[in-house]
């Protein structure tokens, strides 16, 4: 299996007046897993379309290891896609699925059946490869639906939101087991998802896209500290947003000053200011730089998640669960933080 | 619920009344009308014996008539399983703008009074129909063909009926398909005969099939379309038992062939169901 490297180049799509991709352009290296990640309507299901072929770009090109896609139907791009719905085929039993895509290839049966034998095994199905996806359970079908796309040895994976249809737990497993999975084979891989955390989990870099743009391509850890704009910021996590004047260093924020980062020690006037909300400190009252009110609290087993009413209005605080009890709503507190986990945004 | 167990067939009552008053009752009725006899001069007789169906059974013109009704009937449904299942398929392809108004193209035979439908099939086939004339006016030789009164117009006749059947079979199956599995078996490798043949096909062979039973039984028991479109000679069953009725007013004989002809296709209904039907659908999980 070789790996390939993909090339966007000014990709565009429009239906009529309606523009759904505009301008993507992003290099993705040989082996790389990429994800592009944006909420419902942000282009990346079609901009995927487009690398699979089932859209035809208006604008652009799509560069599969140095060749232009743009004459080259799905069937002939040996791209593997793994569907959100996963689209197994349900007449056929798990090893006939994984087998269909040989089969078009005509490859001979005994090596056809080893191959099968090979992908089941990869995705750890072997025990299930005579059963009808009807009577599996979601994460064995995404397996299959692995297998069938792998075992065509493809340039590139296509995963269009291949976990939304999992459950909690079941997802979390199948993001460690799939990382891996892309690791041990080295395929090129895009991941299509609105979900930041998986995006997250599992890709070397990050494209986060709004309203048919790329906003940042990026480490998924860079794109989450040093976020490109406030919409990044919004949405990789939470962000808190802090009104303030800033000057000589310093910034002033509800009438309390405290200092700037050294990369933003040169602000002056009006700036909106973020932090994130594992970045804030909670504490006794008068303790910190702002003082404030536990409006609620959220318990999510490993931590704790706040709303505290500021004068600069609500903030989200996460605090570790350290075992100790946790601060009651409507107590007076303070919250602090370090100079260094301040960002400044355009707001959006 | 305090009614129990007596509620289910309680809420039931109406509509077996209903079953009972329309379907059973008139059924009986005729099953028992067959086993009587019949005089010219006396009319029907109060007797109850198996003649009509002895009769029947060695009477050649019977046997042709059942024979040809069914041969109508097999036809008719391979022709329109080859056009209506590929037909479904394409207009699901097409964009939804075209789909409605395919659609409703597709289904405007069943929304055509059949005698209309018919009337205008006469004018199209008869020997001064427009087909023979452009024929003849073309100078191709032999014409003009014989086709009315013929079993080519009776199928042809039915084919414009029964194809609609077919489609919305077909298109209940379509719409139950995830949509991503065409795009899936291209991403595959497959090409677009490869793709239906291979996987749409197979997932919607309940509606093919059940399609399938429903213009069969529908041909077999055609009148109005064989009547007119096969002339006076060319008969079936159901319009020699109409003839027995309403022609020779022999009522029991009538009776007597209206029920072999339910009960052929009876037989022909289950057989497939327990040969064909189940046969093909084991694979979809259970039939």
């Amino acid at each position: 299996m070789r790996p390939g490297s993909l090339v966007l180049d000014g990709l565009a799509k429009r239906y009529g007046p309606v523009v759904a991709v505009q301008g993507v352009s992003i290099e993705v290296a040989r082996g790389e897993f990429l994800g592009l990640l944006g909420p419902s309507g942000c282009g990346k299901t079609t901009t995927l379309q487009m690398i699979a072929g089932f859209e035809t770009p208006s604008e652009g090109r799509i560069l599969l290891d140095g060749q232009d896609l743009a004459s080259t139907p799905p069937a002939k791009r040996g791209i593997g896609l793994v569907f959100q719905s996963y689209a197994l085929f349900p007449h056929m039993t798990a090893a006939e699925n994984v087998a269909f895509g040989l089969e078009m290839r005509r490859v001979p049966k005994a090596e056809r059946m080893r191959r099968v034998a090979e992908a089941l095994d990869l995705v750890h199905l072997s025990h299930l490869a005579d059963r009808f996806p009807r009577n599996m359970s979601g994460g064995q079908q995404q397996r299959v639906a692995l297998a069938r796309a792998l075992v065509i040895e493809p340039q590139l994976l296509l995963l269009d939101e291949p976990l939304s249809n999992l459950d909690a737990k079941l997802r979390e497993e199948m993001q460690v087991e799939l990382r891996e999975l892309q690791r041990r084979v080295g395929v090129t891989t895009i991941l299509v998802t609105h979900d930041q955390q998986e995006a997250m989990a599992l890709c070397d870099r990050v494209a986060v896209m709004q309203a048919g743009r790329v906003v940042q391509v990026d480490e998924p850890w860079r794109a989450y500290e040093l976020p490109a704009d406030s919409f990044v910021a919004d949405f990789l996590g939470r962000s808190n947003w802090l009104p303030a004047r800033a000057g000589g260093g310093e910034a002033e924020v509800a009438g309390r000053r405290f200092a700037l980062p050294p990369e933003l020690a040169g602000s002056e006037g009006e700036v909106m200011l973020t932090i994130r909300p594992e970045r804030l400190r909670i504490g006794a009252e008068g303790a910190g730089s702002l003082p404030g009110r536990v409006h609620s609290r959220v318990f999510l087993g490993a931590s704790w998640l706040y709303r505290v009413d500021t004068a600069i209005g609500p903030m989200m605080v996460t605090a570790q669960n350290t075992g100790a009890p946790p601060v009651e709503e409507g107590a007076p507190v303070s919250l602090s933080w370090d100079s260094h986990s301040l960002r400044r945004l355009e707001a959006a | 619920m305090s009614a129990g167990r007596a509620s289910p067939a309680l809420l039931a009552a109406p509509s077996g009344l209903v079953y009972l008053l329309a379907l059973l009752i008139p059924l009986a009725s005729v099953l028992l009308l067959s086993l009587q006899g019949f005089d010219f001069s006396r009319g029907i007789l109060p007797r109850y014996d198996l003649a009509n169906y002895a009769d029947l059974f060695t009477d050649p013109l019977f046997e042709e008539a059942l024979g040809r009704t069914f041969r109508i009937a097999f036809v008719t449904t391979v022709i329109c399983l080859l056009i209506g299942v590929p037909e479904a398929w394409i207009i699901r392809r097409m964009s939804s703008r075209w789909r409605g108004l395919m659609l409703l193209l597709v289904v405007g035979p069943l929304l055509v009074s059949v005698v209309v439908r018919t009337f205008g099939w006469m004018v199209l086939l008869g020997t001064n129909g427009l087909i023979n004339g452009a024929l003849v006016a073309l100078g191709v030789p032999d014409a003009p063909f014989r086709m009315m009164f013929t079993e080519f117009a009776v199928i042809l006749g039915l084919v414009h009926v029964m194809v609609p059947l077919v489609v919305l079979a077909v298109w209940a199956s379509l719409g139950r398909l995830d949509p991503a599995l065409p795009r899936a078996a291209e991403s595959l490798g497959a090409g677009r005969l490869t793709i239906f043949r291979r996987v749409i096909l197979p997932n919607i062979m309940p509606g093919v099939l059940g399609g399938a039973l429903m213009v069969f039984c529908l041909s077999a028991s055609a009148f109005a379309t064989p009547a007119m479109l096969g002339g006076r000679r060319l008969k079936v069953v159901s319009s020699m038992a109409y003839n027995e009725f309403l022609n020779t007013l022999n009522w029991p004989l009538g009776a007597a062939i209206a029920t072999l002809l339910l009960a052929a296709i009876l037989a022909a209904t289950l057989l497939w169901t327990r040969f064909v039907e189940r046969r093909a659908l084991r694979r979809l999980g259970g039939a």
